[in-house]
């Protein structure tokens, strides 16, 4: 008497989670075949199916739609945000753009004129080789810095721009 | 399709203004909806939805196609959401209402109170699933919204919600479970 309540009481519960895995996972069709016999027969566990899919129909039920004029409020906002950032933007990276350009040609052309330049300093100051040499890759590298340093601006402008919209929102 | 999402990351990815207007057209209520279900607050959700917007302006080019976008979008709302709930109460979203695994008590509404998710969801037959809602921890009503009115993949929530699919399961499991008590008046 026991074992065939203890036994009852199994397939109830059984059926009670395969009915939640059947919508939250799906089941096999083992399990479906199993869960639709035990059905047939137990009118407690056919409430449950009930139950859960009046809950979902509920939770379908519920017509939430956005307001009327959000979306066109939002590409509104999102227009003039795309506006802002493209001038904060592009006249700085049209300036590293240009001077990255103007700096390679005039370094390429004027590479031989700087090293015999700073040969003849170096030997007229009496400094030993190595020093005027570093004066010459410093020339080669004041671009790069320049470029480095607009690039920088450019990002704290663009972070300061961030801040003052999420202190306007 | 996939020529479809290496548009989609291309114009993301250039800020192309007709493509953002026509993706905020096609997500607005879904969107809308999902941040409504998260904040249980119209005028916040409003205020999301535009914030959301505007950083998939700003960040478009981390949109790497790999997953769906509106997995993306969510993800978007739901961590400004968080922010606004840690500036808020200085804890998460998830610890606030996740008894099971924080071991927190539920902060549940006074169920006689009237709420902004209910002033908004107006509506004689609709009051009581409104109420079982409003009364549901954040994050059961949120995998409930994604899974079975989004229809998304256990996976795509668990990218979404930043937890292992197991949680999302059982966050199913027992939303599911709460709903029908709720629903039939029970306790959750």
């Amino acid at each position: 008497m026991n074992s065939q309540l203890n036994n009852t009481n199994e397939s109830h519960a059984r059926a009670e989670s395969l009915i939640a895995k059947e919508r939250v996972e799906g089941i096999s069709p083992a399990e479906q075949e199993w869960l639709t016999v035990h059905l047939r027969e137990c009118g407690q566990c056919s409430a449950s199916v009930e139950a859960t899919q009046q809950a979902l129909r509920s939770l379908l039920s519920l017509q939430v739609t956005a307001p009327r004029g959000l979306a066109a409020r939002t590409q509104f906002r999102v227009r003039l945000r795309a506006q802002e950032m493209r001038s904060v933007r592009q006249p700085r990276w049209r300036l590293v753009y240009l001077m990255c350009g103007a700096s390679w040609v005039a370094g390429a052309a004027t590479a031989p004129y700087v090293w015999r330049g700073l040969e003849w300093i170096g030997h007229r100051a009496g400094l030993p080789d190595l020093v005027w040499k570093m004066g010459f890759g410093v020339w080669w590298a004041l671009p790069a810095i320049i470029a480095a340093a607009i690039l920088f601006a450019e990002s704290a402008g663009t972070n300061a721009a961030r801040i003052d919209l999420n202190r306007n929102l | 399709m996939a020529d479809d999402r290496k548009t989609l990351i291309q114009g993301l990815r250039q800020r192309d203004p007709e493509l953002l207007d026509r993706l905020i057209e096609e997500y607005q209520h879904r969107l809308y909806r999902y941040l409504v279900y998260l904040t249980s607050d119209a005028a916040r959700a409003e205020d999301f939805f535009q914030e959301t917007w505007i950083r998939v302006l700003e960040r478009g080019h981390q949109y790497d196609g790999r997953h769906k976008f509106e997995a993306w979008l969510f993800t978007i709302a739901r961590n400004l959401v968080i922010d606004w709930q840690r500036q808020k109460k200085a804890i998460s979203l998830d610890s606030m209402v996740d008894p099971d695994e924080e071991g927190r008590p539920i902060d549940l509404p006074d169920e006689k109170a009237e709420s902004p998710l209910q002033v908004y969801l107006q509506g004689e037959s609709e009051q009581r699933v409104q109420a079982s809602l409003d009364r549901l921890p954040v994050p059961y009503r949120e995998v409930l919204l994604l899974r079975f009115r989004e229809e998304m993949q256990l996976d795509e929530i668990a990218r979404i919600q930043s937890t292992p699919i197991s949680t999302v399961k059982s966050r199913l499991y027992r939303g599911l479970e709460a709903l029908k008590g709720l629903l039939a008046g029970g306790a959750a």
